[in-house]
């Protein structure tokens, strides 16, 4: 059963990677060549240094090409943790089964992206970060626990309470997100700034990766439930087949 | 199936699978997070640059 969960989840991984992928190829790789090629001749205007000198290993197709594979990939990826997760957490997710994969990828969103986002907000290029790159992964990581432990608290805060009242379940379930969401952002330093670029263009930008990741999301609930219903549908119609075949 | 829970699950997915078979995802799983997140290395990190930057991944 848990190999037919995990089919699913990288099959659904498979299709909203291609789609997040084009989304790479039209928007994502243009946007991000864009903002760094405006920001090298602005930084060179003011003579400060920027930290995208190294941005020329590579030339812009191979970057073009990999990224938007990367793009398939990650989906891929989170397709895959995804239903392993599902399998695994169902009983405990509120809602008929119709509902939990999109509860589950709520959390998902929350722990993967929106609970770390909240201290590293997605950067632009040419983000100037107050940080090593060893000390921000360190931190992703343990945001991303503490993302868990959120998400787990909201579902267990609604489970707990939705059967008295479903108005005091939702309550008490958006306590621990909205605790996070105003509480973090203000003890967190601000790590990423963008000295170079204009306050709505990064704006713009991060909403596009909030708009983007939470899409992934959505369209991995999306398949695997779809996929799921076809499953049964189809074992329903082997089974009355079979059944004919005795008969007859 | 309404009253089953997350142990049964788990029992469930130890009869399913060997162990070699649930280490073979975990660690395919863990290589691919590890090349889109965490890998430095200064070309496989260039060419993934923008992806990482549009998926709001913590780089550079």
């Amino acid at each position: 059963m848990i190999v037919d969960y995990f089919r699913r989840g990288v099959v659904a991984g498979v299709a909203t990677g291609l789609a997040y992928g084009l989304y790479l190829v039209f928007v994502g790789n243009p946007l991000s060549e864009y903002l760094h090629e405006a920001q090298h001749d602005h930084g060179h205007d003011h003579g400060h240094g920027h930290s995208h000198d190294h941005g020329h290993a590579v030339s812009e197709t191979t970057t073009a090409i990999v990224s938007a594979g990367s793009g398939v990939l990650w989906a891929i990826l989170l397709g895959g943790l995804f239903a392993t997760a599902l399998y695994f957490l169902e009983p405990a997710l509120p809602g008929t089964d119709a509902v939990g994969p999109y509860v589950l990828a709520a959390a998902g969103f929350v722990t993967v992206s929106g609970v770390p986002w909240l201290v590293l907000p997605p950067a632009a290029p040419g983000a100037e970060q107050l940080y090593t790159i060893e000390a921000r992964l360190g931190i992703y990581v343990a945001l991303v626990g503490l993302g868990a432990v959120v998400s787990a608290a909201a579902i267990g805060g609604y489970r707990r309470t939705a059967s008295r009242s479903r108005l005091l379940g939702v309550t008490v379930g958006a306590v621990p997100l909205l605790a996070t969401a105003i509480v973090l952002p203000l003890v967190a330093p601000s790590i990423v700034t963008h000295p170079d670029l204009p306050g709505d263009l990064v704006a713009a930008y991060q909403a596009l990766a909030v708009l983007t990741q939470a899409g992934i999301w959505f369209g991995l609930a999306f398949t695997v439930d779809r996929l799921r219903g076809r499953d049964r549908r189809r074992t329903a119609t082997d089974r009355t087949r079979a059944g004919h075949s005795n008969v007859a | 199936m309404a009253t089953e829970t997350v142990s049964d699950r788990i029992a469930l997915a130890r009869a399913d699978l060997s162990i070699p078979e649930a280490a073979a995802g975990l660690a395919f799983g863990a290589a691919i997070a590890f090349t889109l997140v965490f890998l430095q290395e200064p070309l496989a990190h260039d060419a993934m640059h923008n992806f990482r930057h549009a998926a709001g991944i913590t780089c550079h």
